[in-house]
């Protein structure tokens, strides 16, 4: 039961961990703004930095919002350390396609197409520059017969709102069928409504600013849980790996499409580990419907491979343009793993140097038995020695 | 064949046996003594040492020597003048077993009382065995109560433990809960335990796990656990902690650079009072210092003796507090800026006022096991409290008799 409980729990925890960063502060932030062509709506901007980590948790990254004192500006907070970007737009079906790389403070684009990119870092908008105010992300599933849907955020009970006027910001629809919008961390009291308020939902009250999923039922009822309910119900799977003989230090990168929900917070994702008959193994949360394979730290990779939800899978790769995928384990004629490398699983969080659930004093019982094994085979190697001796 | 084998293996043992009787080295007479210390710490504090150590040069040289099995080595070669170290530097809680082997020197075999009374006393208390003390404090550790400041404001902090079960009552929804700790782990459940004035172990080596205060202190708190995760081991507990998914939990020091790291608005605040009992949740503390091995003391009593003294210098006692993100041991640290500036380190020497020193008698050993057994009983799989006591009570006593 124990095992049972702490299994559950650790998927519910393992889908958390897409957050990227827990807390930020305005300290290690920089502004982008971004002006783009007048076909591209609601641009958003994704971002990391050179070892891979990413500023976003999903795909397309940021919302940039107008800024109403310069027209045709959009803006977006990213962290400092994430200096390489992407503007995209219309749900991200047009991005920009050539390499843009910050140096660490505020930046002014000027995307005329995707290949011509112009970077500024002296100031091209007028006025003071947006203060950073962490936002946190909510979503909501609504009846079917809502025309949309929009949230009134405010903080309780001093009544400073997240909006100007009711009935607040409109959501943003998803194929998932999941609004979302984003709120100011100081929210922690929200109204979720349709038909320009007409209908809504009681005053929820007492959340936490952490992304969360509140589910409207018809009669305007609620319930709202910081885990998402599609994903945690979901059991993990298990990708099977054979990589061509030459790849080595094979690692996975997985993800959900089209939401872009990373299980990893930075390429080149986890190493792969030696499993059964040879196969290289990871297990992934079984959301996951988009893998790359990859080598080399990252140097050589398959293209996206595509896999079915909630299936074990074996993939096998013969270069980084061609593979098979199964749903049952293939015979073939040999899988050759490469040989495992002996190097710690990247960590998901740090440990203390002491490890406190025991007193500080609590140790492993290895050396006394080294230490007696090795006085044991020196006794018994020095008996046999002087036996031969003897017979000699 | 037999035989001779069994002959040699007795040999070979009983050479060993010998080896830790032989008499010690004589006294170098000529040249730079040297001291060697064996430890398990961070490079921080090894950093601290090695510069404090360097003024002792060139008459005393201080090698430190990090040993990761430290305690199981010390029992092994302990006595024996050609392996042992001169000294070592660990927690308090185990030298109650090194005491009684006899291979430890007296701390006042070489620093006067005038020294030692600059010290706090419950970590004078905690190195003192059978009336003698074995180790020189330097600095100590205990859990705190620590929030985070997102959720919970300054102004609802809970000063007792009913405020905190409102407050967790209130806030623990969706997957998020208001306090978290790790409540069948019997280092942590012990601050409960002692705010109901009971004891895992009393200081005559008798286990107390059956007692009315232990059992009233698991039933009362049974109504806190039943808000936090049923798992509730180390990492869950600071992963819900430190990813926002816990408003508040009990951790020791070590979790706070990783906190302060997320960028988290981390706060620490008193533990709050038991209103059952008008005392507040009192955790272990844990001493770290340096012990002395009898077989060194002989021949290099007088090396040893500044090893020590430089120790007990105020400026090192705090760098090493401040290195160790721990509270100092000397009273004289507080009055420096950089401690008295400090809030993790005077939250933890306010916490400390009540905290209870671990156990160091050798009876210890088995009870923590035997108390995180009981711990599982009653919080996760949901067993009847007084039987269980009883139970784990007569194992714990089983235990100790064996070990004897």
């Amino acid at each position: 039961m124990k095992k049972l409980m702490s299994l559950l729990f650790s998927i519910a925890m393992f889908v958390t961990l897409c957050t990227i960063s827990a807390f930020a502060t305005a300290d290690d932030h920089v502004v982008v703004y971004a002006q783009v062509p007048d076909d591209w709506q609601s641009p958003y901007v994704w971002a990391w930095a050179d070892d891979g980590t990413n500023a976003f948790a999903a795909w397309p990254g940021g919302e940039m919002e107008a800024d109403p004192a310069n027209a045709g500006w959009y803006f977006c907070h990213i962290p400092s350390s994430t200096n390489n970007l992407i503007i995209n737009a219309n749900e991200g079906t047009v991005q920009t396609s050539v390499d843009l790389k910050l140096d660490g403070n505020n930046a002014w684009l000027t995307v005329t197409t995707p290949e011509d990119v112009a970077i500024s870092s002296t100031q091209l908008t007028e006025g003071e520059l947006p203060v950073y105010i962490e936002k946190f992300t909510i979503h909501a599933k609504v009846p079917a017969d809502w025309d949309g849907a929009n949230i009134w955020a405010w903080s309780d009970p001093d009544g400073k709102g997240a909006f100007t006027t009711w009935p607040g910001k409109e959501m943003t629809a998803s194929e998932t069928g999941w609004y979302a919008v984003e709120v100011p961390v100081f929210v922690n009291s929200i109204i979720i409504n349709t038909s320009g308020g007409e209908v809504k939902t009681e005053d929820i009250k007492g959340v936490d600013a952490a992304e969360m999923w509140i589910t409207v039922a018809e009669d305007g009822s609620h319930e709202f849980s910081y885990n998402d309910p599609e994903k945690a119900a979901i059991s993990d799977v298990t990708i099977h790996v054979s990589t061509p003989t030459d790849w080595t230090d094979a690692n996975l990168w997985a993800w959900s499409a089209p939401d872009g929900t990373n299980v990893y917070s930075a390429w080149p994702g986890e190493a792969l580990e030696v499993g059964d008959n040879g196969w290289m193994t990871k297990v992934v949360p079984g959301w996951v419907n988009s893998v790359i394979v990859n080598a080399q730290e990252g140097g050589i990779q398959t293209t996206d491979v595509s896999i079915e939800l909630e299936k074990d899978v074996w993939l096998v790769i013969t270069d980084g343009e061609t593979y098979e995928v199964f749903y049952e384990e293939p015979i073939i004629d040999a899988v050759v793993a490469p040989e495992p490398e002996v190097k710690p699983e990247p960590e998901v969080k740090p440990e203390p140097p002491v490890e406190p659930s025991e007193p500080a004093t609590t140790e492993s019982n290895v050396m006394p038995i080294v230490i007696g094994a090795v006085v044991i085979i020196v006794a018994v190697g020095a008996g046999y020695y002087m036996i031969q001796k003897k017979k000699n | 064949m037999k035989r001779l084998l069994a002959m040699l293996m007795t040999l070979s043992m009983f050479g060993g046996l010998l080896a830790g009787c032989a008499p010690s080295e004589k006294p170098a007479t000529d040249g730079p003594v040297s001291i060697t210390i064996w430890h398990d710490k961070e490079d921080a504090i090894v950093e601290v040492l090695q510069e404090d150590f360097a003024s002792l040069a060139p008459d005393i040289l201080v090698n430190l020597e990090k040993k990761t099995n430290l305690t199981e080595a010390l029992k092994m070669v302990g006595n024996d003048p050609k392996a042992a170290p001169d000294m070592y530097l660990f927690a308090h809680d185990k030298l109650g077993v090194y005491a009684e082997m006899g291979i430890l020197s007296p701390i006042t075999d070489f620093l006067s009382d005038e020294v030692l009374a600059e010290y706090l006393p419950m970590t004078l208390d905690a190195a003192t065995y059978k009336e003698n003390l074995y180790q020189l404090p330097l600095y100590f550790e205990t859990l705190l109560f620590m929030y985070n400041r997102r959720y919970m404001e300054d102004s609802e902090v809970p000063t007792t433990t009913e405020a905190l079960y409102s407050y967790m009552e209130r806030t623990t929804q969706g997957g998020h809960y208001g306090f978290v700790e790790q409540h069948s782990t019997a280092y942590y459940a012990a601050g409960w335990i002692h705010a109901f004035d009971g004891v895992i172990i009393g200081a005559d080596g008798v286990p107390a796990l059956n007692s009315d205060e232990v059992v009233d202190a698991l039933t009362y708190h049974k109504k806190f656990v039943d808000l936090m995760p049923t798992e509730s081991e180390y990492a869950t507990v600071n992963t819900l902690f430190n990813e926002g998914k816990a408003h508040a939990t009990i951790g020791g020091p070590w979790m706070v650079p990783t906190v302060r790291a997320s960028g988290m608005d981390l706060g620490l605040a008193p533990m709050p009072v038991v209103d059952e009992t008008n005392r507040p949740i009192s955790p272990f503390s844990g001493v770290q210092g340096v012990h002395v091995l009898k077989v060194a003391t002989a021949h290099k009593k007088d090396a040893i003796t500044r090893v020590l003294e430089t120790l007990t210098a105020t400026e090192v006692g705090a760098k090493l507090a401040l290195a160790s993100g721990c509270a100092p041991a000397k009273l004289a640290c507080y009055d420096l800026p950089e401690i008295a500036n400090d809030e993790l380190v005077m939250n933890m020497r306010a916490t400390a006022e009540n905290a209870v020193a671990m156990p160091n008698i050798p009876e210890m050993d088995v009870m923590f096991s035997v108390a995180t057994n009981l711990l599982v009983d009653v919080n996760m799989s949901g067993k009847d409290i007084p039987s269980s006591a009883q139970h784990h009570q007569d194992k714990a006593i089983s235990l100790i008799e064996k070990m004897k």
